[in-house]
């Protein structure tokens, strides 16, 4: 994918003009210097205890949700998942759109492989996992609750949509939410724009379900080739794309030893982005801890239910969405006002703004009529995509990618199409 | 169960997928055999709406001479299940009603039975074939003399179907867990995602027991007064008065709503104690069904809606209190989108109209 140009880019330049999240950084640090000593001392005190507040309600919060009716357990477990998926998303810049965005335009495939470690490790977490719950998949069942969709022209179409969309709004649907954690306005623009997108794939679904989706297969790869089979090829394919993409990472920068103290690792957590790998195991082990005690990791389920009740209560809904409830992905619901994925999803917003507040990057930016219009609609597009796929680049393509669901892989595919396209019709820079 | 995908999805969408399933996957029973032995008294029954002469032919309703076994013998404590969870002759079954909840945590040694595929004969409307079961059951290790031991979630509705099953197919020695899934997990006991394997058991399947369960034209010929035995609806009251065709979110309707011309009305959930989930003390039992008029002097008929949670209240009359009980495994489904029979409708809701 990286050598559609030549590999000019490859030192790593930024680009500039491009939504890339190093714009914030670079801004905070040039209001440090211009700040006194006192001051910069005071901001930093406001920061910290800033994150500090945050933790502060996120525990508060799981100790009235342990006991309360509904919820229990599993909503506390997510808000946690989220807040561990938001700190690391923040820290390792895990953000779908600018990593492909990188590569494709800036021959850098550093992110890249942060995408292939949390598929990787995810990968291995998930045999475990649905080995213990499934021992022999070859008997025509699935595990429990994996998301492993029908593959169908729809799937191609939702992810393709998907990567225009993304293009658009200048992230994906988690990338958008971690950055509401760093102040990015654009992003809850985007994400109202996933909201109406929604609405659109309900609308758009009892179609698309009859013509294409009712037929559609559903591959599971360890139902053919076994667990070891289907890991085997997994780690065969994510090694090959690795190897693949070693030309296009920069040097690394020169490190003299340093002694190992409190301040040097707070400056490896909160100083500098981290390095992609453990970034990416980090995303994996969260994935696959999550599908073993509450759900798969999923950023759309709450997102698409707010849509689904809304419309429902108006009445705007067809009376029925044929076999939506009965396929596994990212699932709506009407009626339960925060759902598991609810507190995943806040946790997440909660674990980015704390780590931004620690890391100095929160930030908020400016937004225009013009660079919102163009967040919201790439926000309906992502929306609609992943409506009719039944979950994002995290529900459809960490998830399912994981747990070796071949409409992981087709969805993936369809939406570096689309961002592709997105990309060479300069959609990002609109 | 080859072949069969089970899609499901997250907590929230298994529950609706469970509710799904039901369209597809209910035990039935389109002419079950019936002995022909002599009929009970015929009396005529409780008033009967304009019936018509469908099936008028049908054998009525045998007593199946049971009597309420010791307790014990039908129903176990979390306590003695956790004392006996290693004994190889006890063999522990899940049997829930969302799919995913064995595979994600189970009571040790549990195995796992799926009530839309193995309890059912997935094309006919009907249960389980005999030969089909009796090969389940072998895999499962199950030997004649095993002590079964049936437990799941929702108050061990289909924990208490499959107990019917195992009991219509004259397995000797069927218990539940009193409470099921929720005690156990409320008591902070132990659970487990790993899968048991046993060796074949060898036990065989008899020829279903007749006195068990009943079908349209049975209940027919109590409703036309041919046949004397009491109907029990342990729907909600609104369907039963007719209020409503289903609960909400639940596809399988009749075109009908009401019940069964002379049936009573006693909701399942009164069986059992509301925060343990366990069945009330034989004699509240006794008392609560005396109340409506069901004290074990005639055979009982017991339904819902598809069919299956009928059985949690066979199993408390036939299994604690010893009555003769069959279960119509047609249900309302059946009964209330079949021409020609008569139904009650104390509302007069007529479908499609507002």
């Amino acid at each position: 994918m990286c050598r559609l140009r030549t590999r000019r880019g490859r030192s790593g330049a930024h680009n500039n003009r491009s939504v890339t999240s190093q714009q914030p950084h670079e801004r905070s640090l040039r209001q440090r210097a211009t700040l006194g000593l006192g001051q910069l001392a005071r901001a930093t005190t406001i920061r910290i205890a800033g994150a500090a507040l945050v933790v502060v309600a996120v525990v508060g919060l799981s100790l009235w949700l342990q006991q309360a009716a509904g919820y229990g357990t599993p909503a506390v477990l997510s808000l946690w998942f989220g807040v561990g998926l938001g700190v690391v998303f923040e820290r390792g810049r895990f953000c779908f759109f600018c990593i492909l965005r990188e590569c494709f335009e800036e021959r850098n495939s550093t992110g890249i492989y942060a995408i292939l470690a949390a598929l990787a490790v995810g990968g291995l977490g998930y045999v475990l996992v649905a080995g213990a719950f499934l021992p022999d998949p070859s008997r025509g069942r699935l595990p429990p609750g994996a998301h492993i969709g029908p593959i169908s022209p729809v799937l191609v179409a939702g992810g393709v949509a998907f990567g225009v969309g993304m293009c658009l709004a200048g992230g994906c649907i988690s990338g958008l939410l971690y950055r509401v954690g760093e102040g990015y306005s654009r992003a809850p623009i985007g994400l109202l724009g996933v909201l109406l997108g929604f609405g659109l794939g309900f609308y758009s679904w009892n179609t698309l379900y009859l013509s294409f989706i009712a037929q559609a297969p559903v591959w599971w790869l360890p139902a053919w080739l076994g667990y070891g089979g289907a890991l085997a090829l997994h780690l065969a394919i994510l090694g090959g794309v690795a190897v693949w993409l070693l030309p296009f990472l920069p040097n690394l920068p020169a490190r003299a030893a340093q002694p190992i103290s409190l301040s040097s690792i707070g400056a490896a957590l909160f100083g500098t982005r981290w390095n992609p790998l453990p970034t990416g195991a980090l995303v994996g082990v969260i994935g696959a801890v999550a599908y073993f005690r509450v759900e798969p990791l999923g950023v759309t389920a709450q997102l698409g239910s707010i849509s689904r009740t809304v419309l429902h209560d108006a009445g705007a809904l067809p009376a029925r969405l044929y076999g939506l409830d009965t396929l596994a992905g990212c699932a709506t619901q009407v009626g339960q006002a925060i759902t598991t994925n609810g507190w995943l999803i806040g946790g997440l917003v909660a674990g980015s703004f704390a780590a931004a507040l620690l890391a100095n990057r929160f930030q908020i930016s400016s937004i225009t009529p013009r660079n919102s219009g163009t967040a919201l609609l790439g926000g309906i597009l992502m929306g609609w995509g992943a409506m009719v796929s039944l979950g994002c680049t995290v529900g459809v393509l960490l998830s399912g990618i994981s747990v070796f669901a071949l409409s992981g892989w087709v969805f993936t595919l369809a939406m570096l199409a689309g961002m592709w396209l997105g990309l060479r019709l300069r959609l990002h820079h609109l | 169960m080859k072949g069969l995908r089970s899609v499901v999805g997250t907590p929230a969408v298994a529950l609706s997928l469970a509710l799904v399933l039901l369209l597809a996957a209910c035990g039935g029973a389109p002419a079950a055999p019936v002995a022909e032995a002599p009929a009970a008294p015929v009396v005529p029954a409780a008033p009967v709406a304009e019936a018509v002469p469908v099936g008028a032919d049908a054998a009525p309703i045998l007593p199946s001479g049971n009597t309420a076994p010791p307790l014990d013998e039908v129903l176990v404590s979390t306590e003695w299940l956790a004392e006996n969870l290693d004994s190889p002759s006890v063999r522990v079954i899940e049997v829930s009603v969302i799919p995913g909840v064995y595979e994600r945590g189970h009571i040790p040694n549990a195995v796992n039975f799926v009530w839309h595929t193995d309890f059912v004969d997935t094309v006919n409307r009907d249960i389980v074939q005999p030969d089909v079961f009796e090969e389940l059951i072998q895999q499962a290790g199950i030997n004649s003399d095993t002590t079964v031991v049936l437990y799941g979630d929702n108050n061990n509705w289909f924990a208490a179907w499959g107990g019917w099953i195992f009991t219509l197919y004259g397995h000797e020695d069927v218990r539940l867990l009193d409470g099921g899934r929720v005690k156990w997990e409320a008591e902070g006991r132990e659970l487990t995602t790993a899968v048991p394997t046993f060796p074949i058991g060898n036990a065989t399947v008899e020829a279903a027991n007749p006195a068990l369960r009943v079908s349209k034209n049975d209940v027919l010929s109590v409703v036309e007064g041919k046949a004397d035995a009491v109907i029990i609806d342990i729907r909600s009251p609104d369907e039963y008065n007719g209020v409503i065709f289903a609960p909400e979110g639940f596809q399988e309707l009749a075109i009908r709503a009401g019940h069964i011309p002379g049936a009573v009305n006693v909701p399942w959930g009164k069986a059992v104690n509301k925060d343990t989930g366990e069945f009330k003390s034989a004699e509240e039992l006794r008392e609560l069904y005396a109340s409506v008029g069901v004290d074990g002097s005639k055979p009982v008929i017991v339904y819902c809606r598809i069919g299956e949670r009928a059985s949690h209240t066979w199993y408390a009359l036939h299994n604690i209190l010893g009555y003769d009980v069959a279960l119509y495994d047609g249900s309302w489904t059946e009964w209330g989108n079949s021409v020609g029979v008569p139904i009650a409708n104390p509302t007069g809701t007529i479908w499609g109209a507002q």
